[in-house]
């Protein structure tokens, strides 16, 4: 017992608990000044969550993930599933059906589909190098496939932002897997293709204003345009050093729309001005190249994926999140992990930083 | 790890070097944008959002009173409940129920609609006002009402109210909403749209001090326009980075020469008449006490909400209500200007006062007989002033000339504004040979009908008293004075104003002693024009006028359209004159059966209400019998 204990911190990775300790610490001070104006309870509500997830995440991390593997298409089954029940059965919010309630739950399974798109391209990719090197379209078309069918359920709901992250986690992993690079190049292509297609005759009305006023903020300055700008307001006027925890009027004004889901990057930008935004901005791109060391330390394919795949997660939520609010990117409802205010996106996020801890506990393992 | 397998499964690390470049880079991209925002553009953006929620409240000054010289006000403010709508609340349904509750017209509606139509994004968060100065009535209704008027609410504030109703309304003036113009002209004076300014008379030249300073209260709202106040104050400084509050500085008071007792005397006497005009003065210090233009607009009603109706009827008046006629209107002053050519005559040995004319009713100059009333037999410049003998005056024009009356007349004040200050005073008109040349149609006529205040002359009736008070005084032409100080709300005087004397007359003390005697007999003596309307023991000196009206030649009667002004021009005490008085009654017929009894009437109630110690008869029972000697008849 004690062998093991000394085995376990020997293996275990501080650099990776230390990292989201710290993102976890600063997103808990900063929802506190953003949720003062919220509706009441969300600052211990998402107390609680976060001490509920930690349990899944000491579980995703224990169990060896050579058990997410055999399981892989299981897995991506129970997702697509529960993305086909959210649209037959889902609580239809702001026009979108996205919460599917299980008891006393409600929960997104657009996020867990990221999960599940993760691990059955980590499953497809792990096969053998050879045949991935011989019939490189077959393992495309299959992939594609894996991508797309949880991509449309999404964007039938419709999800933009999930659908979004999904789409650039594919393709990411597609990108680092062993491909020559003239497949890659077209796969890139194609796909690119395809997402604009998809953008221009699937998005929502609301949706399309949003990327419009993006594009041309002065169409809309009170409507859709209003929210990107009063963001921009409390970013810039953050300075420094910012205005103090607490002290960000454009939080405390509520001059800032959805501010504890989508915006919490803007209060904190506020609070804490261009120095505590180094800070933040440090914490994730450690995290994130931390994710990549691991996923080149992997023992295996198939955790290589994963870690890839989860590293793209991060990456792509930090990259939209916070691009959006600092006004160079359309303003989609991406969350920042492990600051936004959210049960089912913190859910994703621990998961993934549970595979992390997973296979980075394990590399020198067998 | 070491097993081939394991090796050979694994990409090579490079691909994850350029994975961790490209995310490197993005992060880089990142930072350089947030750097932009809040290190290059930071301060500019700390302006923003301070704008976002910093909202200053204008404090309205409170507005100087206007005072009588007694302290008795005149001008005041009394609460107004205003109407606002916040247009982001505001109902199809709560205007249809606004609209029934007020009982609103087509007109009312439709800019109620404009004003709300005109807001949009975070303005319909801010109220309009749309309706101001309802009454106590609507007020009790709304309020009963409010649940049915979402978006509505009713504000007090100050509003102007003239308390005397009508009375000195055209000295007074009136105010209204500010323009835009007026607004962008203004802009530095802190005008605020929706405020209300000064139109016409003392409201209006005086505006600058009456109005005081608005002050501001800044206040931090949050996105909803909801005014934040459990913030603490030292919190609420540094978010809006300054004192909070600036008092407002209210407007100074306007203490004025009007007596209220005197000027409602005048009205009482103008109020049988259609249309007329009075001045009362102090003739040692040129004051005005009372200065009247019958009918009057209210006020109140003026500076209130009047429809449009109701201004076309006020403008088509044949009264013309809206113009004070003793400042702004230009009439012949008849028979009082023959006081001009007499003292030219004198002042310029051109007449001797002891050469008699006989008037036999009409004179012949060239081809055109001119008239007189009746035939006055003979007559010197004393009972030719008394009787009012045109015969005499004619060829006393003669005499003289047109530039040697005009001297005169410019001399006691005619031709140019007397310097009242308030409703755009006309400066009348003497006519000179230049003048005529220039016309290319001067007869000898146009003397002799200068002479006898007609052909040309046009006069005010604020120069007319102005004149008659000069001639009083014994010869100091003043400025008339409206405005006697200036103070401020806790009492403190701003600023005193003397009595300003124009100039001196040329005429000597003895030939304005000789006018003022014919003068006295022109009301006192038998044969005077205005025997019959005397009071006696007033000891009015006074000069009639009738003024023909276009180009008649028949007497229509008393009140019709075509009728003859009727004037008098005069002073009392004849012998220590103190008030000069001057009182126009338009289409009144003959002065001496419209405007003198008008007079009369002023005289005897201010000697007996208002200044009885300057009653003549007072001085009678300190012991100075006899009759006044300046108004020895000769």
């Amino acid at each position: 017992m004690i062998n093991e204990l000394r085995k376990l911190r020997a293996q275990f990775d501080w650099f990776l608990a230390g990292a989201i300790l710290a993102i976890v610490a600063i997103g808990l001070v900063n929802l506190y000044s953003a949720t003062r104006v919220a509706p009441h309870g969300r600052y211990t509500q998402q107390l609680g969550w976060e001490s509920a997830w930690l349990v899944v995440f000491t579980a995703t991390a224990a169990v060896d993930y050579r058990a997410f593997e055999r399981l892989a298409y299981a897995l991506y089954g129970v997702g697509v599933v529960l993305l086909v029940a959210v649209l037959v059965g889902g609580k239809v919010v702001k026009g979108s059906s996205r919460w599917l309630s299980l008891g006393p739950v409600s929960i997104q399974p657009s996020e867990l589909a990221k999960l599940a798109v993760i691990i059955a391209l980590a499953k497809l990719f792990s096969g053998d190098p050879m045949d991935l090197q011989l019939r490189p379209w077959r393992y495309v078309a299959a992939a594609l496939g894996l991508l797309g069918l949880p991509l449309l359920l999404v964007m039938k709901q419709p999800d933009l932002g999930t659908a979004l992250i999904i789409f650039l986690i594919g393709m990411t992993v597609m990108m680092v897997v062993s491909l020559e690079l003239h497949v890659k190049l077209l796969v890139l292509g194609g796909e690119a293709i395809a997402g604009v297609a998809m953008v221009l005759f699937k998005l929502h009305g609301y949706q399309k204003k949003r990327l419009m006023t993006f594009l041309d903020p002065s169409l809309d300055p009170s409507g859709a345009g209003w929210h990107a700008r009063q963001a921009i307001f409390a970013v810039g006027s953050g300075r420094w050093t910012g205005k103090g925890w607490l002290h960000g009027t454009q939080n405390q004004l509520q001059f800032l729309p959805e501010h504890w889901t989508d915006f919490p990057f803007a209060v904190w930008a506020e609070e804490w001005g261009f120095l505590g935004c180094l800070i933040l901005l440090g914490c994730y791109l450690f995290l994130i190249l931390w994710a990549l060391n691991i996923a080149a330390e992997a023992r295996d394919r198939f955790a290589q994926v994963v870690c890839v795949g989860c590293a793209a997660l991060l990456f792509w939520h930090v990259f939209f999140n916070i691009g959006m609010v600092a006004g160079i990117l359309p303003v989609v409802g991406v969350t920042l992990p492990l600051v936004s205010y959210g049960g089912s996106s913190l859910l994703t996020v621990m998961i993934a930083l549970g595979l992390l801890m997973n296979v980075s506990i394990r590399r020198y393992a067998y | 790890m070491t097993s081939p397998r394991a090796r050979g499964t694994q990409a090579p690390p490079r691909r994850f070097f350029w994975a961790q470049v490209v995310v490197g880079a993005a992060f880089f991209l990142l930072a350089a944008r947030l750097w932009q925002l809040q290190v290059l553009s930071g301060d500019h953006y700390f302006r923003k959002s301070a704008d976002n929620f910093v909202k200053e409240l204008p404090l309205l000054a409170t507005r100087g009173q206007i005072l009588d010289r007694k302290g008795r006000v005149l001008a005041d403010n009394r609460p107004s409940y205003d109407v606002y709508v916040t247009p982001r609340f505001f109902t199809e349904d709560s205007l249809a129920e606004l609209v029934r509750d007020l009982h609103l017209e087509v007109e009312g509606v439709e800019s109620l609609k404009a004003k709300v139509a005109g807001k949009h994004g975070l303005d319909r968060f801010r109220q309009v006002e749309v309706l101001s100065d309802v009454s106590r009535d609507d007020l009790a209704i709304l309020e009963s009402d409010s649940l049915a008027l979402p978006g509505v609410s009713v504000t007090a504030s100050a509003h102007r109210e003239y308390p005397e109703g009508t009375l000195a309304a055209h000295l007074l003036g009136y105010m209204n909403e500010i323009t835009a113009e007026e607004l962008s002209a203004h802009r530095e004076q802190g005008y605020h749209p929706g405020d209300f300014i000064g139109r016409s008379g003392l409201e209006r030249e005086w505006e600058s001090y009456l109005r005081g300073k608005d002050g501001s209260e800044r206040v931090v709202v949050d996105a909803k326009g909801r005014r934040k106040s459990d913030l603490e104050a030292s919190e609420l400084e540094s978010l809006i980075g300054g004192p909070a509050r600036i008092e407002p500085q209210p407007g100074d008071d306007l203490e004025t020469t009007i007596d209220l007792d005197t000027q409602r005397i005048v009205e009482n006497a103008l109020k049988p008449h259609h249309s007329a005009a009075a001045a009362v003065i102090d003739v040692e210090t040129g004051r005005v006490l009372a200065l009247a233009s019958w009918p009057e607009p209210d006020p109140n009603a003026l500076t209130g909400h009047l429809s449009r109706a109701e201004m076309a009827a006020l403008i088509a008046d044949p009264a013309r209500p809206l113009i004070d006629k003793t400042v702004r209107e230009n009439y012949f002053p008849g028979s009082t200007f023959k006081v001009v050519p007499a003292l030219a005559g004198l002042e310029s040995r051109m007449v001797d006062p002891d050469e008699r004319v006989i008037c036999h009713g009409a004179i012949q100059f060239g081809r055109r007989w001119f008239h007189c009333v009746e035939p006055h037999g003979p007559v010197n410049l004393h009972l030719a002033l008394v009787e009012s003998c045109n015969v005499f005056f004619y060829g006393v024009g003669d005499k003289l000339g047109l530039d040697r009356m005009a001297e005169t007349a410019r001399d006691l004040g005619f031709g140019a504004p007397p310097g009242l200050g308030i409703n755009g005073e006309v400066p009348g008109f003497i006519p000179t040979m230049d003048f005529y040349k220039r016309q290319g149609a001067f007869q000898k006529g146009v003397v002799l009908n200068t002479a006898i205040g007609q052909g040309s002359v046009k006069v005010t009736v604020l120069q007319l008293a102005m004149a008659y008070a000069a001639i009083a005084n014994g010869g100091r032409l003043y400025v008339p004075q409206l405005v006697d100080k200036i103070v401020t709300p806790s009492g403190q005087v701003v600023q005193e104003l003397e009595p300003r004397l124009r100039r001196v007359l040329a005429a000597t003390p003895d030939e304005l002693a000789q006018i003022r005697s014919a003068l006295f007999d022109a009301v006192n003596a038998p044969k005077g024009t205005s025997y019959a309307a005397r009071i006696p023991g007033l000891e009015v000196a006074g000069k009639t006028g009738t003024a023909q009206v276009g180009n008649h030649r028949v007497r229509e009667a008393a009140g019709s359209a075509l009728a003859d002004h009727a004037w008098f021009a005069s002073f009392a005490p004849a012998r220590h004159p103190k008030i000069a008085v001057v009182v126009l009654v338009e289409h009144g017929g003959f002065g001496a059966k419209s405007a003198t009894p008008a007079a009369m009437e002023i005289y005897r109630h201010y000697f007996a209400e208002v200044a009885p110690q300057d009653a003549p008869h007072a001085r009678l029972t300190e012991g100075r019998r006899g009759s006044p000697g300046a108004a020895q008849p000769r």
